[in-house]
């Protein structure tokens, strides 16, 4: 798995590429990214899931981690492009109850904006 | 010069930039009714002890009475009019009648029209002065008025002052005594020129400023109906409003037995021109009340708080009729005690009370005040009149000395006093919880909204439920066992999950997985009645036979044999968290908690931690050091609840261990709640915590979230956040200060902090103002100056 980092608008968007499992990683966790933004006083976060054909408890925990973190600073962190297939699992798992998950990357983005 | 000037004025004012036109004009305005005022009042009271006597006095009090009917008209004018037209309107009436009164005083010769004169006196200066503090109250938020309000009261006073000398000079001679009325309308002439200044003033700070000021209107709205009856609905309908409007009751009682008190005196004490005695006295006490307003009224509210601002008045007139009480004769004290009164009434009380009002929403304010400074303020002395009758009717009927009936009068007062402190202590208390009504909670906690949405566990499950149908048949169907043991197996989730017959890579009904290769998975069949096999599982797991055969097929799955691969773990690992904690197979999941593979590990752990034995605390925190099993050891851990307290606060002390794991010791021992969990975090962080670092803290504020979760100890709180402020330098951004409002969080209300802390990140000027208040209200004093000094320059890093 790989995760590479950029900025729009005052936003950081992480693309993570490869499936999010916890044997796939190798030295820093996405939770650990996010956490280092936000302690840079980065708030607004969007994880990009093009690339990302599946994701085990770990990437769910991972995900719930990072939505703490942002969320207690008054931030906000969303999800773009995800698969069909990760959505309903969303869903079924209620996890769309309380992520914010978008069809497009530029949808996602003006959403930071609105509020 | 004149910048010199101005900054020094600046700075004794507390006045700010950008404040200090409007801050002069409002001390000017002020100046211009009170000035007036003062000679009313020393013609008010000289001609009726001239004309009928001190014994007379509480006809005059009664009065009060009919001042119902002007605070209904009032509220009626200030529904309809704008704002300035309403005080240039009053301006003007006032204006008028002054000089009716004038030429009434020259030509008609007959003693009651002093009692009209009394009446009129006092709506003078309740409807101008009421109509004043409604305009700071709508311009400035609790912050700038605390700051403020000292300075806009010395107008009010300097004013008094200039009264009270002008009335005894010119009274000296019978000739310019009676022309004091032109004096008073001259003065009135005045205050209409800062009425337009005022609201030119304002009109140009509305039109720069960025966004409305909720509610901090220059008019009134127009189309308002405020009758009367819906001004005394709403103070009855609040019960902060109701202890307010006792209070100011109480306190118009007492203060109208002092005024009956001082005034028996004097006009007994053989004084020839009451109307200079009066306009001299009235300047010295104002003198008095000018030094205390300007540089003692803010800075004691600040010091001290609102609620011991608002009750060192009566405290120190208790002192006062208890001397009276002792030398009722006494002509010096009376003056004491009405100067005293007076002195204190327009300084420090006046400027408490209008305090005590800023919490209140600006619809209801406007209500309250005409309600209460309008009428119950003057009801209170026809109260006071009706205690004065039966007092005066009982003890002096047939006239004789007054001076008799002071010490009776002194006792009845302090059972008033009593009472208003009560009131007080009550007042202070429900202040605070009205500012922190008006903080509105700015975002949610992240945990908390996820526990409130979801099952995090379940969607766990579920996830780890399909990627096992990858893996094996075997390890799926544990899944699907552990979602139903669990009762998590909702429809839904078994829609998703259970098929009729995966066959060859196809999954009929879920076409978005088609594409995935499971050749090897044999058709499945959901069984008739449910997956409620849970009773059949448990007692094959615990027969003997099928715990020997198991153990040796563990064996060759741990020695590498035939069968032995990371699927076979996962699925023994999984398995072992079924079975009874004395079942011999549960021994192995110690070599599955060793294992390199971080899946196997995950299932391992989730099993050690169903299972709760301790024997495998010390390799599941083995795991905390590994990033890839930090989170399923945290889990597990986590389900040992306050049994492990003592070990996680080993690991936490034990400076070998390396932060990771010192950190997510934190966070578990966070998590129990335990007191020894506690006092060890505390220690932790008290020593400095650089190992553990922010994650002791956090722990200790996710405890705090918890609604039985005790306080720290102040003072040790206090100490960490002097340091914490003494070590930072420069300016701090609201986001930077969020250790400190996690560390007060620790000793205060948490929700209080945290709301306190939203509104300072995310709110309006406003917002902030009620944040920096509601701190100011529960913080101890001693850390306050030095944490508002920091928040007060977070506009410096142009952040959030």
């Amino acid at each position: 798995m790989n995760i590479k980092k950029r900025m729009k608008d005052g936003i950081v968007i992480f693309d993570i590429e490869g499936e999010l499992k916890r044997s796939d990683i190798i030295d820093v966790t996405l939770h650990q990214l996010v956490k280092d933004e936000l302690d840079a006083g980065n708030k607004y976060i969007l994880l990009n899931f093009d690339k990302v054909p599946f994701i085990d408890s770990f990437g769910v925990g991972e995900i719930l981690a990072s939505y703490i973190s942002t969320h207690n600073l008054g931030g906000k962190l969303k999800l773009a492009r995800i698969s069909k297939k990760l959505f309903l699992i969303f869903q079924v798992t209620m996890l769309t109850k309380v992520l914010d998950i978008f069809d497009e990357e530029e949808s996602a983005l003006a959403s930071f904006l609105k509020g | 010069m004149a910048k010199r000037l101005a900054a020094f004025l600046s700075n004794l004012a507390r006045l700010r930039r950008g404040e200090s036109r409007l801050g002069l004009l409002l001390f000017g305005y002020f100046f211009s009714i009170t000035a007036p005022f003062t000679i009313v009042k020393s013609i008010r009271d000289a001609s009726y002890l001239e004309d009928l006597g001190a014994r007379s006095l509480p006809y005059a009090y009664a009065t009060a009475l009919l001042i119902g009917g002007v605070v209904a008209l009032h509220a009626r004018l200030q529904a309809r009019l704008p704002r300035r037209a309403l005080l240039a309107g009053t301006l003007g009436f006032y204006l008028l009648t002054a000089l009716g009164f004038e030429l009434l005083f020259e030509n008609l010769d007959f003693d009651w029209l002093s009692l009209a004169y009394w009446f009129w006196a006092n709506t003078f200066i309740v409807v101008l002065t009421t109509q004043f503090w409604i305009l700071v109250n709508d311009l400035f938020n609790p912050r700038e008025a605390k700051r403020l309000i000292g300075f806009f009261g010395s107008g009010g006073i300097l004013g008094g002052i200039a009264g009270g000398v002008l009335t005894g000079l010119l009274s000296r001679t019978s000739e310019t005594s009676q022309r004091l009325l032109f004096l008073v309308a001259a003065f009135l002439v005045v205050g209409f020129g800062f009425v337009r200044a005022l609201f030119a003033q304002i009109r140009a700070r509305e039109s720069a400023a960025s966004s409305p000021s909720g509610g901090r209107e220059a008019a009134t709205p127009a189309g308002r109906n405020v009758g009367f009856g819906d001004c005394f609905r709403s103070v009855r309908r609040s019960d902060y409003l109701k202890l307010l409007g006792a209070a100011v009751l109480v306190a118009g009682i007492v203060s109208t037995f002092i005024d009956w008190q001082s005034k028996a005196i004097i006009a007994e004490s053989g004084q020839t021109n009451l109307t200079a005695f009066f306009g001299f006295f009235n300047a010295g006490l104002q003198g008095f009340a000018f030094l205390f307003q300007l540089v003692l009224t803010s800075r004691f509210i600040e010091r001290f708080g609102i609620g011991p601002s608002f009750m060192i008045y009566p405290l120190l007139l208790l002192l006062g009729f208890g001397g009276i009480a002792a030398a009722p004769a006494s002509l010096a004290g009376a003056m004491l005690l009405k100067g005293g009164d007076k002195a204190l009434s327009y300084s420090i009380q006046q400027s408490s009370r209008e305090l005590l009002y800023i919490p209140v929403p600006p619809e209801a304010k406007y209500r309250a005040k005409i309600f209460i400074d309008m009428f119950l303020n003057r009801m209170a002395k026809v109260g006071g009149a009706v205690v004065l009758f039966v007092i005066l009717g009982l003890l002096a009927p047939a006239g004789g000395a007054m001076t008799g009936i002071i010490p009776v009068v002194s006792a009845v007062a302090a059972a008033f006093i009593a009472v208003w402190l009560v009131l007080g202590v009550r007042i202070s208390r429900a202040y605070v919880r009205e500012v922190k009504d008006n903080l509105a909670q700015k975002w949610e906690r992240g945990d908390a909204q996820i526990a409130r949405a979801l099952d995090p566990e379940a969607a766990r499950l579920v996830v780890d439920a399909l990627e096992s149908r990858r893996e094996s048949p075997e390890l799926f169907a544990l899944h699907l066992y552990a979602l139903a043991r669990e009762d998590k197996l909702t429809p839904e989730i078994a829609s998703l999950l259970s098929v009729s017959d995966f066959g060859a890579g196809r999954t009929p009904g879920l076409p978005f997985l088609d594409g995935e290769e499971m050749p090897w998975i044999p058709a499945f069949e959901k069984p008739a009645g449910g997956l409620d096999l849970d009773k059949e599982i448990r007692e094959i797991l615990a027969l003997g036979d099928y715990q020997a055969l198991m153990s040796g097929y563990a064996d060759r799955v741990l020695e590498g044999g035939e069968g032995a691969d990371e699927t076979a773990k996962m699925e023994l690992a999984k398995s072992i968290g079924f079975m009874d904690s004395s079942s011999p197979l549960v021994e192995r999941l110690g070599d599955l908690l060793r294992d390199p593979s971080p899946r196997v590990f995950h299932y391992a752990a989730e099993s050690a931690g169903a299972l709760g034995l301790k024997a495998f605390v010390p390799l599941l925190l083995n795991g905390l050091g590994d990033p890839r099993t930090a989170g399923d050891a945290g889990a597990a851990l986590g389900r040992f609840g306050t049994a492990i307290s003592g070990t996680l606060a080993d690991v936490l002390l034990d400076a070998a261990e390396t932060p990771a794991v010192r950190s997510a010791a934190a966070l578990l021992l966070g998590r129990t709640g335990s007191p020894e969990g506690v006092k060890v975090l505390w220690a932790a962080l008290e020593a400095g915590g650089e190992a553990a670092g922010d994650d002791v803290l956090d722990a200790l504020d996710d405890l705090r979230t918890r609604p039985s979760s005790p306080a720290l100890p102040e003072a040790a709180v206090l100490g960490r956040i002097e340091a914490w402020l003494d070590r930072a330098a420069g300016a701090v951004s609201a986001s930077g200060l969020l250790p400190v409002f996690k560390l007060l969080g620790l000793a205060y209300d948490h929700e209080d902090i945290f709301r306190a802390y939203q509104n300072l990140v995310l709110g309006t000027k406003d917002s902030t103002a009620y944040a920096l208040e509601l701190l100011d209200q529960i913080v101890a004093p001693g850390i306050k100056e030095k944490l508002f000094r920091r928040i007060e320059r977070l506009g410096e890093c142009g952040e959030d």
